[in-house]
């Protein structure tokens, strides 16, 4: 068994090394903005999984805390002048109390129905913000002062920079993941999404622990969407709570590996960069072609690999380690 | 002031006429098959779409091409359910629930690429007209299709009653367990459930060709609509569903009215959370699953 550990040390120290310096050597800036896509939605899908892998809570609606982490932390700068790293803890915050309403109303319903819930919830919160424009721009959005160089607000001259920060964000919601994983939480979150009345009558608090799961997962969306904001200088209603966010969250872990570590970032890897490459293939007009493929990619991993791509690598990495067919 | 009202009454209660199509075929799939069709929506865009091909292309009228479009889904329900859904039929809810949202995703974009964002209209002799009755104002495009949507809905429910077809699959949707017992087939009934519940989409599509615009997107405002009125009028129950339809145009109608012209989603949210909040079982009880 030791052995297993060594490999695996052996590569993610490999893994962590490559990453750490990849944007010294690439300087292309549309393959940093490539890079920094991967690991902000690699995030996000790591937030989703917590709440959606591992307890099957379906939620389609995560674009609620995204879009409510961008605006807290865009209001207090733009109207307070504070420091988005400072706004960015409130945006969780906020996204985390929001979580609680927005929970006890969906949770009351299950399987697709809860993931319906989520949907409506997270389009009435759009519709919120489109509809006050006294304390939110309204539909129009505002820009973000850009201030050049200046660390302290979260906005950087060089494209690294903000490589780092959002790596820095995958790296927190890998650690909190493996937390979860390995503690008691972990386990009640499994029994609850295998069958969550098996779990209740054998004593799991399944309305707590989704209560609680549900705030640390809103709470990390929050912090995506306040990095998303300050990299593009810009939000409005459509961008911050967009659909098309809650549906990357969900199906980067689902085609990547729902309900397990790396599975998001894997998903995040593969469907990012088909988008990049067809990107660069097709022009800008690629609106209806990359949801197109998403979708092919979505309904070829559910018909034919439902424990998602990861279930290929693991297979792999086992016949590599321990030289014996892996198991079916 | 009570004429207003009335008008708007008359307005939501001709467009509910349209979601109850739409979500008996939702609430029928989600009581036979026990899954929930998020691409409903798009194939009331395709059968739309088909009324516009045929009307532009053939000057057959939207009303008419009834005839195409409900055979036409119908066939596409039945190759759904029998290459698509049957695969991923079982109690775990992730694979039934994203299959058919990445169906949604797929019909959606590959719209948008073939026909574009642009919104196509059909206007027929009949799509300006109509009646006026003690001040009120009644369009005779809307009086039609609603007329047509309660008939479909009514031949449904014979249809469910009275055939032995019927009869399995409400046997089926009472317990597949016991049905398949009793010899019922249940990958033929779900084929048949799927069939009917797109081919009642598609009679949806065209009835609403001559009144209103056919664009890739226009599938999610319907089906938004339709889950709401299914989970009101109670998972899987067609008269629920139906009746529950018919109060959500009316609902929706008295928001724009007296709330704003854009208010009538945020109506249709609101419904849905008080929904939630208060009658998560439907207006009718029963059980949540």
């Amino acid at each position: 068994m030791a052995g297993i550990n060594k490999w695996k040390l052996m590569s993610l120290a490999a893994l962590a090394a490559v990453v750490l310096v990849l944007p010294q050597v690439v300087k292309s800036s549309f393959a940093i903005d490539i890079f920094i896509r991967i690991l902000l939605f690699s995030f996000i899908g790591v937030a989703w999984n917590l709440m959606g892998g591992y307890a099957k809570q379906l939620s389609l609606g995560h674009a609620a805390y995204f879009g409510l982490g961008a605006y807290t932390s865009t209001i207090m700068q733009v109207d307070f002048g504070i420091s988005p790293w400072i706004g960015m803890v409130a945006g969780g915050i906020v996204a985390m109390l929001a979580s609680l309403p927005i929970g006890w109303l969906c949770f009351r319903l299950r399987g697709p129905y809860f993931t319906i819930a989520t949907i409506a919830t997270a389009q009435a919160l759009m519709l919120i913000f489109l509809k006050f424009r006294d304390f939110a721009w309204g539909a129009e959005g505002t820009t973000i002062p850009n201030l050049g160089s200046s660390p302290l607000m979260m906005q950087f001259e060089a494209k690294a920079s903000y490589y780092y920060v959002v790596l820095g964000l995958l790296v927190l919601g890998l650690a909190i993941t493996q937390r979860i994983e390995r503690s008691w939480m972990g386990y009640y979150l499994v029994a609850i999404g295998e069958d969550e009345d098996a779990a209740e009558a054998i004593g799991v608090n399944a309305p707590r622990i989704k209560r609680d799961i549900y705030m640390i997962s809103a709470f990390l969306t929050a912090l995506a969407g306040t990095f998303y904001v300050q990299y593009i200088y810009f939000i409005d209603p459509a961008t911050a709570f967009n659909f098309n966010i809650s549906i990357e969250a969900a199906l980067v872990s689902i085609v990547g590996g729902i309900g397990t570590l790396w599975g998001p970032v894997i998903g995040t890897v593969l469907l990012e960069t088909t988008s990049a490459l067809l990107q660069s293939w097709l022009g800008s007009s690629t609106g209806g072609v990359q949801l197109t493929v998403y979708a092919l990619i979505l309904m070829a991993v559910i018909l034919w690999r439902p424990t998602g791509l990861i279930g290929i690598v693991t297979d792999a990495y086992q016949r590599h380690v321990n030289r014996k067919p892996a198991r079916a | 002031m009570l004429e207003t009202v009335a008008q708007a009454v008359i307005n939501g209660l001709l467009i509910g006429g349209i979601y109850a199509l739409v979500s008996i075929g939702v609430t029928l799939i989600f009581g036979v098959v026990k899954i929930v069709n998020f691409a409903q929506g798009e194939f009331v865009m395709i059968g739309m779409y088909i009324s516009f091909y045929l009307a532009t292309q053939f000057g057959i009228d939207p009303i008419v091409s009834l005839v195409v479009s409900m055979p036409v889904l119908f066939v596409i329900g039945v190759l759904v359910q029998h290459f698509l859904i049957r695969r991923v039929l079982g109690p775990n809810d992730m694979p039934q629930i994203f299959l058919t949202f990445a169906l949604s995703l797929l019909l959606l974009n590959l719209a948008l690429m073939l026909f574009t964002a642009n919104y196509r209209t059909v206007h027929t002799s009949y799509s300006d007209e109509a009646f006026h009755l003690a001040g009120l104002y009644i369009p005779v495009a809307k009086l039609i299709a609603f007329v047509v949507a309660m008939g479909l809905s009514a031949a449904l429910w014979v249809f469910l009653h009275t055939t032995d077809l019927g009869k399995a699959m409400r046997a089926a949707a009472q317990n597949r367990d016991v049905a398949t017992l009793m010899g019922i087939n249940p990958n033929r009934v779900f084929c048949v459930a799927l069939g009917v519940a797109l081919a009642l989409a598609g009679a949806a599509g065209s009835l609403l060709m001559p009144f209103y615009s056919a664009y890739p997107f226009v599938g999610q405002v319907f089906v938004l609509m339709a889950f709401v009125a299914v989970v009101l009028g109670t998972l899987g129950n067609v008269m629920g569903a139906l009746i529950a339809s018919l109060m959500m145009g009316i609902a929706e109608s008295l928001g724009i009215q007296f709330v704003g012209a854009d208010s009538g989603l945020i109506v249709v949210f609101a419904m849905l959370l008080l929904t939630l909040a208060f009658k998560p079982n439907g207006l009718g009880g029963g059980r949540v699953r």
